[in-house]
């Protein structure tokens, strides 16, 4: 085991699958002589040189285009999208061309690409670099999409999202870049698909996702000290596919679910997940599914306003408190 | 890989002799192309082919110049006008026109239509129908093949209204800066749609005129004359598989029809059309070959052959069976199936 | 951060800062003791969840107020920049106030200075509490006892009613407003599973003790632990037995039983089989026993006496058109089961005990389909191959009767002939019926009984088989 960072797991999954496949390439803006703008990519330039780490122009449109090419003629490319809102600029390539075309040719082309992308708030970059946008990932048909809270599920699903032969969106936290975890050292793959849960509770099931998933557990202890309310947590890693399983057998259990995302009120993955449960558990459910979101606002950039609107513990805390009794 | 540019051995120097077989090679090809297409859009006007469909009749010279001069291991991609693209590259008609008509016989057995012809086993690797999208993509698999350290070479057909998009430029620029082997096709039939090109385009030569802005060179050839297309061709391919990088040409042409079947193509003067038909590419190279001393018989065997061809390939076509209606959750993952949660 | 008063017990609903340890302006750190409070019940020292300074106090030493009060303010003495969020680590960490987490070990690299402070401060780390929790007050919370008139039912909670036929005013509701929770009606449930006996309600009818026999009938679990000092062995319940229990103590549970028997001669139902009993055995490949005729008999009298063929639901009974007949079997190892046979009545006796003989080869040899245990009527137990005098059978729900056949043996009974009553020596057997009083009254019932032992005596049997 060691402990690394987040931001260092995302270099150490990619290297692991680097040093294992030579058709493992990777390409974004900034990844390779500066190691990424957050600091991501660091080392890899240096281990596996300029023909496998690239830097490119400022042509997200073009990026992803290189991607899929490469994926369809024989390599697994890695692609970056620095902050996951550019997404918006290359969604063509993302939700028209490499989510279908293995469909539309009828199975004749495979896409073993991964494109990681700096996602979400909390570091004051304003409206345009702070959203989380999984769920539009999540809307489209062909994409798989994760999005880990803990450095090792990041190296871990890292390692499994390279090794998948689809299309996978890795939606990092940049908020949680510093944060430090125990990581397996050696190889280590975490599937996708596959739900976690991190905190085993009785009167509620609180379902979170990356930088929410911190923030539940802190708002778990809290419900347990001040307020005798011992929460599940689960920490769902991956939104397609979707551990539909972990998320039935444990709401079952408390009969409670609360949701908390990162995403604006509409729309978000917590509608999902909040439909799925109240289809198909409607009668072990002992009140209704609560889904803690962001408001349906753009978030803001001074930090009191983005704490406000960012999902914290306390309104966490309050959501749990109003719907068990 | 010496300082001439491509340009520069189009325009001038000594024409490479092309031999009879290839010419007879060309003139089949750009007769199956012909005869494709129209009978896709004889099979549009019976309703047979439903939904949209987009033809090249008149540009066959561009296909079949290109589709000769590649290797078995370059990669075509082109855009939603692109049976005579994926005829070249050694599909069959049989596929080609069950994939229009949305039957089992389809190439992609009918999930993909019309806009999308793709064979990847005859690198054929796709039509794209988002415009400009697929110049980035092209670059991939260029990159790619530079990666492996093969001779591959992408080439990438589209028309005059992808010069003006932003995926366009990127890609120029993209594919300059890593020096792929790619070769830029575009064919210049003088509408975007229903606008003439002059309208919306800042310089007269949609894509000729920008080549400098990538640090490449002009282009312009006549896209009707198959041979000059087929030397071109030639000559780009060979650049690109030396590592002396991209090309970009522009091939002037015109199509005899719409834009696709729904547009009876009024926008465009009389005159106009009357002129261009009279350089279909297709009676001058007849007329070409005759004069070069190929025998009438032997071009009327093409002729015969390919009439035969293709009503065959519309007998088979016609009567195969719907697609299976299990295919429709299909393929969506490499597993092959379809499934997002557990 | 707020300091609220915590909640020290379950029915606990306030608590009296007894006294303040820290004053207005002081400093505190994490974990040092900040107030005592006290309830009814308890008393304990609170210890600060937050480092920082005291810049509120609102509840002075003796005062009593409810649990969730805010008590007093702590300043949090955050990180170096306020990019930190307002969330407090609720764990009662070693460290002081959260602070960026630049690694110590060594100096920051070249870009640190340059990238912004939310991805190089660890404020979002998570850092698991101490396994030995600060904790008071472990139960869910009560609300007031002011109960919601609505009644808010869940999906959970009716289900559960509907699945154990609980009458929900009896249930009472812990949630908010008095509303009944779905734990509150598993708690319930449960309470009601290990004393089964208080539920049965039923008004005294039964003239015949239960009387502990062999299988079908289970024994209630015994209330309370076993001592330590008893010597033995445990024996865990398998699944079939576990199966079993519940469903037995369930079905006391939901029907008040009254047992209630008959004597009956078999004399005429002997004649045939023993005129048939080779070729029978010969052709049918098994031996014809009293039960197909006592079978025939119970649909016939069932057809006279419909009740008895129904089940309880709500407030209604609902008669079954046809009798499917349900045959105990006892799989041994493998416990009970009874499969059914459909339509009943409308098989002769040859019929039924063909039908009789072929489930309960399939049960002995698992080739049940789940088709074969559902739709039952009314169940037929037969006790008899031990020779027993009578059982009390539990009654197979959601029917309303069972019937026992326990062992024929020769005996002398009192005959009337034309020349007056004689003795003879007859084959007699006793039916023994549990029944649910809410379906029917023991007069029913017994003029039921009565028409199965006439239907039984006096029969013409030979065109039956």
């Amino acid at each position: 085991m060691a402990e690394l960072t987040y931001r260092e797991a995302v270099a150490a999954g990619m290297q692991q699958e680097m040093r294992r496949d030579p058709n493992v390439v990777f390409l974004g803006e900034d990844v390779a002589a500066a190691g990424g703008v957050f600091k991501t990519t660091v080392g890899l330039l240096e281990e596996f040189g300029a023909k496998r780490v690239r830097d490119t122009p400022i042509s997200e449109q073009a990026i992803l285009g290189a991607a899929m090419g490469a994926a369809m003629t024989g390599l697994r490319p890695i692609a970056e999208i620095m902050f996951s809102d550019f997404f918006a600029v290359c969604w063509d390539i993302v939700a028209n061309e490499i989510a279908k075309t293995r469909y539309m040719t009828d199975g004749q082309v495979k896409l073993p690409l991964v494109i990681k992308s700096g996602n979400g708030g909390g570091a004051r970059f304003g409206a345009q670099h702070s959203q989380a946008v999984e769920n539009w990932a999540m809307a489209v048909p062909g994409l798989k999409v994760v999005a880990p809270a803990f450095p090792a599920d990041v190296k871990g699903l890292m390692a499994a999202a390279i090794r998948d032969d689809d299309p996978v969106l890795f939606f990092e936290s940049k908020s949680l870049y510093a944060v430090k975890g125990e990581v397996p050292e050696g190889e280590h793959i975490v599937p996708l698909g596959k739900a976690n849960v991190v905190r085993q509770g009785s009167d509620v099931t609180i379902v979170a996702l990356a930088l929410m998933v911190p923030r539940a557990l802190k708002a778990a202890d809290i419900l347990k000290q001040q307020h005798g309310i011992d929460a599940t947590v689960i920490d769902l890693r991956s939104l397609v596919p979707l551990d539909t399983q972990t998320i039935l057998t444990e709401v079952a259990k408390t009969g409670r679910l609360v949701t908390v995302e990162e995403n604006p009120r509409l729309c978000g993955w917590g509608a999902e997940i909040s439909s799925i449960v109240s289809e198909e558990l409607f009668w072990d459910l002992d009140g209704p599914i609560v889904r803690v979101t962001t408001p349906h606002i753009p978030l803001s950039a001074a930090n009191n306003l983005e704490d406000m609107q960012l999902p914290n513990p306390e309104r966490i805390v309050a959501s749990v408190r109003q719907l068990v009794d | 890989m010496n300082s001439q540019t491509l340009a520069s051995t189009v325009n001038r120097g000594p024409q490479a002799a092309i031999s009879t077989e290839t010419r007879l090679k060309l003139y089949r090809s750009m007769q199956e192309c012909r005869v494709l297409e129209k009978r896709a859009y004889d099979l549009f006007m019976q309703n047979l082919i439903k939904g949209t469909s987009h033809l090249a009749l008149g540009q066959e010279a561009i296909a079949a110049g290109f589709g000769l001069a590649m290797q078995k291991g370059d990669y075509t991609f082109c855009t939603y006008r692109g049976h005579n693209h994926t005829l070249v590259r050694g599909v069959s008609m049989t596929e080609i026109l069950g994939e229009l008509m949305g039957n089992a016989s389809g190439l992609m057995r009918g999930k993909g239509g019309s806009m999308h012809l793709t064979s990847v086993k005859h690198n054929m690797m796709g039509s794209y129908a988002i415009i400009g999208a697929h110049l980035t993509i092209a670059n991939g698999a260029a990159w790619s093949a530079q990666y492996r350290g093969t001779d591959q070479v992408a080439v990438c057909f589209f028309g005059d209204g992808t010069t003006n998009i932003g995926a366009f430029h990127e890609a120029l620029n993209f594919a300059v800066i890593w020096k792929l082997p790619i070769v830029f096709v575009c064919e210049n039939n003088l509408y975007m749609e229903y606008t003439s090109i002059y309208d919306v385009t800042a310089v007269e030569h949609p894509a000729a005129d920008r080549a400098s802005a990538y640090g490449l060179e002009p282009v312009l050839i006549d896209g009707n004359d198959v041979d000059v297309v087929y030397r071109t061709a030639m000559r780009a391919l060979d650049l690109a598989r030396k590592g002396g990088g991209p090309s970009l040409i522009e091939a002037q042409t015109y199509r005899h029809g719409g834009h696709s079947r729904a547009d009876p193509g009024k926008y465009r003067p009389d005159e106009e059309v009357q002129a261009w038909l009279a350089k279909d590419p297709i009676p001058h190279y007849r007329q070409r070959l005759l004069q070069l001393g190929i025998g009438e018989a032997e071009i009327k065997k093409i002729e015969d052959e390919t009439k035969a061809q293709i009503d065959a390939a519309t007998e088979t076509a016609r009567n195969a069976p719907p697609t299976p209606l299990e295919l429709a959750d299909k393929d969506l993952w490499a597993d092959g199936g379809s499934a997002w949660r557990n | 951060m707020n300091v609220l008063m915590p909640q020290l017990g379950e029915t606990v609903a306030e608590g009296t800062v007894a006294k303040w340890h820290k004053q207005v302006g002081d400093k505190i750190a994490l974990d040092e003791l900040l107030f005592d409070v006290e309830t009814d019940k308890v008393s304990m020292e609170v210890t600060a969840i937050a480092a920082g300074v005291i810049t509120k106090i609102l509840v002075p030493a003796g005062a009593t107020v409810d649990v969730g009060t805010v008590l007093a303010v702590i300043e949090e003495s955050a990180g170096a920049t306020a990019a930190a969020p307002a969330a407090q680590p609720a764990a009662p960490a070693p460290a002081p106030a959260p602070v960026a987490a630049a690694p110590v070990e060594a100096p920051p690299p070249s870009w640190y200075a340059a990238m912004p402070p939310a991805m190089n401060q660890a404020a979002e780390q998570y850092t698991p509490p101490a396994a030995a929790a600060a904790a008071p007050g472990a139960a869910a919370a009560h609300a007031s006892a002011q109960r919601d008139s609505h009644q808010r039912l869940s999906p959970a909670v009716r289900r559960l009613a509907a699945e154990y036929r609980l009458d929900l005013a009896t249930v009472s509701g812990s949630g908010r407003n008095g509303r009944i929770t779905r734990r509150n009606v598993l708690e319930f449930i449960q309470t009601r599973q290990s004393a089964p006996t208080q539920v049965a309600a039923a008004p005294p009818v039964a003239k015949l003790a239960p009387s502990p026999a062999a299988a079908p009938v289970a024994r209630a679990p015994a209330p309370g632990p076993v001592p330590a000092s008893q010597l033995g062995t445990k024996v865990a319940f398998t699944r079939i037995r576990r199966l079993t229990a519940d469903h037995m103590v369930r079905s006391k549970a939901t029907s008040p039983h009254v047992l209630q028997a008959v004597e009956v001669d078999f004399h005429r139902v002997d004649q045939v089989r023993k005129a048939v009993r080779d070729s029978w055995k010969a052709k049918h490949g098994h031996s014809l026993t009293y039960l197909p005729f006592i079978g025939n008999a119970v649909c016939r009298a069932l057809q006279d006496f419909p009740h008895l063929n129904s089940s309880v639901e709500g407030d209604s009974l609902f008669l079954h058109e046809h009798v499917n007949l349900a045959i105990a079997v006892d799989l041994g190892a493998e416990g009970l089961v009874a499969p059914v046979v459909k339509s009943a009545e409308k098989l002769s006796v040859a019929q039924l005990a063909d039908a009789i003989a072929d489930i309960a080869h399939r049960s002995r040899t698992n080739r049940l389909k789940p088709d074969d245990f559902s739709g039952g009527t009314y169940t037929l137990s037969n006790s008899g191959t031990f020779g027993t005098l009578i059982t009390a059978p539990i009654i197979n729900q959601p029917q309303v009767a069972i019937l026992s056949t326990d062992g024929v043996r020769k005996k002398p009974v009192v005959v009337e002939t034309s020349e007056g009553d004689a003795i003879a020596i007859r084959p007699v057997g006793v039916l023994a019926q549990s029944f649910d009083h809410r379906a029917v009254d023991g007069a029913y019932s017994a003029a039921f009984l009565d028409r199965l032992r006439r239907l039984l005596e006096t029969s013409n049997w030979s065109v039956e088989v």
